[in-house]
């Protein structure tokens, strides 16, 4: 019996309804009924609407502050009008490394009163084709760094499928390596990054063709080791360059054209 | 890297700029950013201006929670107490201060609902001491629920970006994992594969030490 893809049981423990086959499944295996049972205990304790993003928005009496100032010390005092000014601001909603991205706007329209950033044009943060002209050299360097990799077995990881040494583009102090493996056919991408810190910006990995021309990103990635889940389907040998970006937090899905590592993957 | 040199505009300038005690406004209000920066470093003038801009939400939260009066006025000022007393605790690239305020309040809630919960126990308990009946009654589910509340709260601290927003999207804002996909621009596989793992993570963490399953 094919059991339900442990994903799906997860997203039917938030209350999502799973695809026709696990859901037809989930009716007969109590395995998996317990799995999701199991998940949805945190769910039930953490999603309650009193703990939701507020949306009413109401004007503490006078006295809040007044206590807040006795037990910090401070000497100033907010403005009356200015709290009364916030009852119609927004909490902006909690986006990963705060992407504001432009679907916040197109996808599913922000609840009144919703903070939503303006947008910084492209231009403000430098020519987004500067880093394209460099994409071949690192080819080159990549393909012979890399060497040849024969498919190793991992048993918690699934078999490597392709590796790649990630080497700094010029000016940028970092290293890293990139691994893909398989297991019942879905491949994860891990990236094992010496980076330095950010201040205001994260780090993201892309999948790019040899031209630099298209790409794909793959997932937000840290110092040290992140494993990211590759799109299903996607041709390596069509996007052989695994690329580390420094993006800002602008709220641009896009390239920011700053990369800091860069390697060939090699089969 | 001069990333942070380049910064939004502010929201909106305010033309008539009162003066208030012991700042300098200069004739434009600083942006979220600017606010979040100088709270962080310790400028009391950061704190009124958190206050100005999210204490009408902060305070809306906690009365959805217990109704206005006394509980809602006592989890706005421990909120933001305790936000500036653990300012260092902030961590601007995990995301923006209104939504860690939220989060601070979120546990000002939860720590109000057990210290309630402690109370009704403890006049049960005295009341049931007189009458020598079992104390484990139809309470001790609840007080199972709102230890655990508080325990997956400090889990949720605990875990990285971007896991914690996409959870918090889940959890908080009732999105799918469609949405939040659309929403973060992050790829749905990752969504779905973070959002199993840390439910994994948050169900290891209530069978190691939940109320739940030990009362
Ligand atoms: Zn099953």
């Amino acid at each position: 019996m094919q059991h339900c893809d442990p994903d799906e049981l997860a997203l039917a423990a938030l209350g999502e309804q799973p695809p026709p086959e696990c859901a037809a499944h989930l009716d007969d295996c109590a395995e998996c009924e317990r799995e999701v049972a199991s998940l949805r205990r945190s769910v039930d304790v953490l999603a309650v609407p009193a703990l939701a993003t507020p949306r009413q928005a109401v004007a503490p009496p006078p006295q809040v502050w007044a206590a807040i100032a006795a037990a910090t010390g401070v000497a100033v005092s907010p403005r009356p009008a200015e709290i009364e000014a916030g009852l119609s601001r927004g909490i902006p909603m909690p986006r990963p490394a705060q992407a504001e991205t432009a679907t916040a706007e197109t996808v599913d329209p922000e609840p009144a009163g919703s903070t939503v950033l303006p947008f910084r044009s492209r231009s403000a943060r430098g020519p987004a084709a500067r880093w394209l002209p460099l994409a071949a050299a690192v080819l080159v360097g990549g393909l012979i760094g890399a060497g040849a990799v024969a498919a190793t077995q991992d048993g918690a990881g699934g078999a490597v499928v392709a590796q790649a040494g990630l080497d700094p583009l010029p000016e940028q102090i970092a290293s890293g390596t990139a691994e893909v493996r398989e297991r019942s056919g879905v491949r994860e991408l891990q990236v094992d990054l010496d980076v330095p810190a950010l201040d205001g910006a994260y780090y993201e990995v892309w999948l790019l063709q040899a031209d630099a021309q298209r790409m794909v990103p793959v997932g937000i990635v840290q110092q040290g080791a992140t494993v990211l889940r590759l799109p299903d389907g996607i041709d390596l040998s069509a996007y052989p360059l695994v690329d580390v970006s420094v993006e800002p937090l602008d709220g641009d899905p896009t390239h920011s054209g700053v990369s800091v590592v860069r390697g060939a993957l090699s089969t | 890297m001069s990333l942070l040199a380049v910064r939004r505009p502010p929201l909106g300038t305010v033309a008539d700029v009162p003066t208030t005690q012991g700042s300098v406004h200069q004739g434009a209000e600083p942006d979220d950013i600017e606010v979040a920066r100088r709270f962080v470093d310790g400028d009391e003038q950061a704190l009124a201006w958190a206050y100005e801009r999210w204490a009408a939400q902060v305070h809306g939260m906690a009365v959805r929670a217990f109704g206005p009066g006394p509980d809602a006025e006592d989890v706005t000022q421990q909120t933001f107490i305790s936000a500036w007393t653990g300012r260092s605790r902030y961590r601007p690239d995990q995301g923006a201060l209104p939504a860690w305020l939220v989060g601070v309040c979120r546990h000002k809630i939860a720590d109000t609902w057990a210290k309630r919960e402690r109370q009704r126990r403890s006049t049960e308990a005295a009341t049931s001491e007189a009458r020598s009946a079992p104390t484990a009654g139809p309470g001790s589910e609840l007080a199972a629920e709102v230890a655990d509340r508080v325990l997956l709260l400090g889990e949720l601290n605990r875990i990285g970006q971007p896991q914690r927003s996409i959870i918090e999207l889940a959890f908080f804002e009732d999105l799918t994992h469609a949405q939040i996909a659309a929403r973060t621009g992050i790829p749905l596989g990752t969504v779905k594969s973070h959002i199993r793992r840390t439910l994994e993570r948050l169900r290891d963490r209530l069978e190691v030490d939940g109320a739940a399953l030990r009362s």
